[in-house]
C-alpha cells in the first residue's frame, strides 16, 4: 500500500474536495496507491500577490508537516504555485512534489518549448517567478491567460461552454503565435478541461495534477526523493509553532 | 498489457543481454508493462565521438523503425546518448524515451544542480550535447569520470571491488567540491553500482535505465507522447532506405565476426 497525501491549498467543503479529487480518476495509478486529499486551514483568497503566496506557504507546510509521522509515503501539493513545497522538503525525507516545477520540466521531455495556459492575468506573475527560479525563461514560449477569474471551489463547473472554447483559442495562440510545442495547464483546477483541449490541440497538453501523482509513484518505485543538499533541514524545527499559527482557523 | 521495446545499443550475446535486463530489478514496484529487450544488429565500437553517434542513430533506429507496426506501445533507448531518439520520434507516434534527457530533467525535480558520474571522460560529449539541447548549462555542477575504460558487454561484473569505491569517491567530489545536489549515473551500463552508491552518498542517485521504464508508464498512463511540433514528420519518409541501411549494417557486422 502506497499512501500519498495531496494538500489542497484552500480551506474547502467535502463537496469541493471531491471535485478536486476527481483528478485522480483520469489516470491509472499503481495497484495499492491511495491518495488522501486534505485542505489547508489557512490560505489566501486568491493568488496574485506576495501576501497570498506567503500565506499559502504557511498553510501548506502546516497541513503537511506531520505527513511522515502519520504514515504517508509521499506528499503532493495540489497547486501549480508549488506553495509550501520547499518548506516541506526541508523537514520531510519522503518525496514532496509540486506540479509547477515538475510539469514544466516534464514538458521539456516532450518538446523544446512550452507555454503555460493560465486562467487569470493577475496571477501570471507567479508563473514568471517559477520560470526564473528554474532558469527556464528561454524554453518558455509564453504565459498566456484566458482571463476568467478563477473559482477555486467549483472550478470550471457550469462555465464549460464559455470557458473551454476560450481556453482552446488561447492555447492555439500559444502554439501558432508563440511557438509552444507543449502546453502546460496553468492550474490543477483546470483539469476538467484537459480532455477537451488534448483532443483539439496539435501538441501535447500536460494535466499537472495527475502527472504529479504518476511522478510520485515513480520516485517511490525508484527509491528517489529530493536532495537534502538542496533543501537543508532547519537547525531547530518548530512544528508546534507552525501548528499554533494556523490553529483555530478553518 | 502494454508492450515496450527496450533497444540495447550494442549487438550482444543472450548472456550479456541478461545483464542489461537486470536493470528491471532496481524497481521497487513495476508498472504493468512487458519489456522486450532487443540488441542492435550493428553498432559503433564505443559512443565517444561524433563519428560513433552518427552510426548509432542508424543502428538504434534500425531496431525501432518497425516497433509501432509490431504493436509496441512505446520505446526506451538503453543509452544515455539518447541516440536514435530524435530520428524515431520524428517518424513514430508512440512515446520514445531516452534516459539522457529524462535523467537530467528528473534531477532538477529533486535538486538545483546535478553532476554526471561517468566511467570514462570520453563520454562527456554525450552529456554536453543533451545539456546544450535542453539549455540547462547553469544547472550542471560537473561531469566527472573515474578514468576507466568501460566494458559495454560484461558491464561492471567482477570489477565491483575496484570500481565501486572509485565511483563513490568521485561522486563525493561532485557533491562536496562541485555543489551537486543530485548524481546521475553517466551510463545505463553502470546500473550495477546504483545500490552501492545510493546507500552511501548523501544525495539522490539517478539510475537512468530504470527511470525510463517508469517514464514510459507515465507517458502511457497520461496518454502523452512527444510533440509533433518539436519532432515534425519528414515530408517524405525514407523508411525503406533506413531499412536497407540497417540490413547492410547487419550484414557487415555478421561478416566481420
Amino acid at each position: 500500500m502506497t499512501k500519498i497525501l495531496t494538500i489542497v491549498p484552500f480551506p474547502m467543503s467535502e463537496d469541493d474536495i471531491a471535485r478536486r479529487s476527481r483528478q485522480r480518476d483520469v489516470v491509472k495509478l499503481d495497484a495499492g496507491t491511495e491518495i488522501t486529499f486534505r485542505p489547508v486551514r489557512v490560505s489566501s483568497e486568491s493568488f496574485m500577490s506576495q501576501h497570498d503566496w506567503i500565506l499559502m506557504d504557511l498553510g501548506v507546510c502546516a497541513a503537511g508537516q506531520s505527513a511522515q509521522q502519520e504514515g504517508f509515503d509521499a506528499v503532493c501539493v495540489d497547486t501549480m504555485s508549488d506553495s509550501g513545497v520547499a518548506a516541506l522538503r526541508s523537514i520531510l525525507t519522503i518525496p514532496v512534489l509540486g506540479p509547477g516545477r515538475t510539469s514544466m520540466l516534464y514538458a521539456l521531455s516532450l518538446g523544446s518549448t512550452f507555454s503555460v495556459l493560465t486562467q487569470w492575468q493577475p496571477a501570471n506573475l507567479r508563473y514568471r517567478k517559477v520560470l526564473r527560479e528554474l532558469g527556464l525563461e528561454r524554453q518558455c514560449a509564453s504565459v498566456r491567460s484566458f482571463d476568467i477569474p478563477p473559482d477555486f471551489h467549483s472550478l470550471l463547473s457550469g462555465k464549460e461552454d464559455k470557458a473551454f472554447p476560450l481556453m482552446l483559442e488561447t492555447a492555439r495562440r500559444c502554439v501558432e503565435e508563440d511557438g509552444a510545442e507543449v502546453i502546460c495547464l496553468g492550474s490543477t483546477t483546470m483539469h476538467e478541461a484537459h480532455a477537451y483541449l488534448a483532443e483539439r490541440l496539435p501538441v501535447p497538453v500536460i494535466n499537472p495534477g495527475p502527472l504529479s501523482y504518476k511522478l510520485i509513484e515513480s520516485m517511490l518505485a525508484l527509491g528517489l526523493t529530493h536532495s537534502a543538499r538542496a533543501y537543508s533541514p532547519p537547525v531547530m524545527p518548530k512544528p508546534d509553532l507552525m501548528a499554533a499559527l494556523v490553529a483555530g482557523e478553518e | 498489457m502494454k508492450r515496450v521495446l527496450v533497444i540495447v545499443p550494442f549487438p550482444m550475446s543472450e548472456e550479456n543481454l541478461l545483464q542489461r535486463k537486470q536493470q528491471m530489478n532496481a524497481l521497487k514496484s513495476r508498472p504493468d508493462i512487458a519489456f522486450d529487450f532487443r540488441a542492435t544488429r550493428f553498432a559503433p565500437s564505443n559512443y565517444v565521438s561524433y563519428h560513433d553517434l552518427a552510426l548509432a542513430d542508424f543502428s538504434i533506429a534500425d531496431v525501432g523503425l518497425r516497433a509501432q507496426d509490431e504493436g509496441f506501445d512505446a520505446i526506451c533507448v538503453d543509452s544515455m546518448s539518447d541516440s536514435g531518439v530524435n530520428l524515431l520520434r520524428s517518424i513514430l507516434d508512440i512515446p520514445v524515451i531516452g534516459p539522457g534527457r529524462h535523467a537530467m530533467l528528473t534531477a532538477l525535480m529533486l535538486g538545483e544542480k546535478f553532476s554526471l558520474l561517468a566511467m570514462w571522460d570520453r563520454w562527456s560529449i554525450l552529456y554536453k550535447k543533451t545539456i546544450a539541447d535542453l539549455g540547462i548549462e547553469a544547472r550542471c555542477a560537473s561531469i566527472r569520470s573515474i578514468g576507466v575504460r568501460p566494458d559495454n558487454q560484461a558491464l561492471l561484473q567482477g570489477k565491483e571491488d575496484d570500481i565501486f569505491p572509485l565511483l563513490e569517491e568521485t561522486a563525493l567530489k561532485c557533491v562536496n567540491e562541485d555543489g551537486a545536489d543530485v548524481i546521475i549515473l553517466g551510463s545505463t551500463t553502470m546500473h550495477q553500482s546504483h545500490a552501492y552508491l545510493s546507500s552511501r552518498l548523501p544525495v539522490p542517485v539517478i539510475n537512468p535505465g530504470p527511470l525510463t521504464y517508469r517514464m514510459v508508464d507515465i507517458a502511457l498512463s497520461l496518454g502523452l507522447s512527444h510533440s509533433k511540433a518539436a519532432y515534425p514528420a519528414p515530408l517524405s519518409p525514407k523508411t525503406e532506405l533506413l531499412r536497407r541501411i540497417g540490413d547492410r549494417g547487419a550484414a557487415f557486422a555478421g561478416s566481420a565476426t
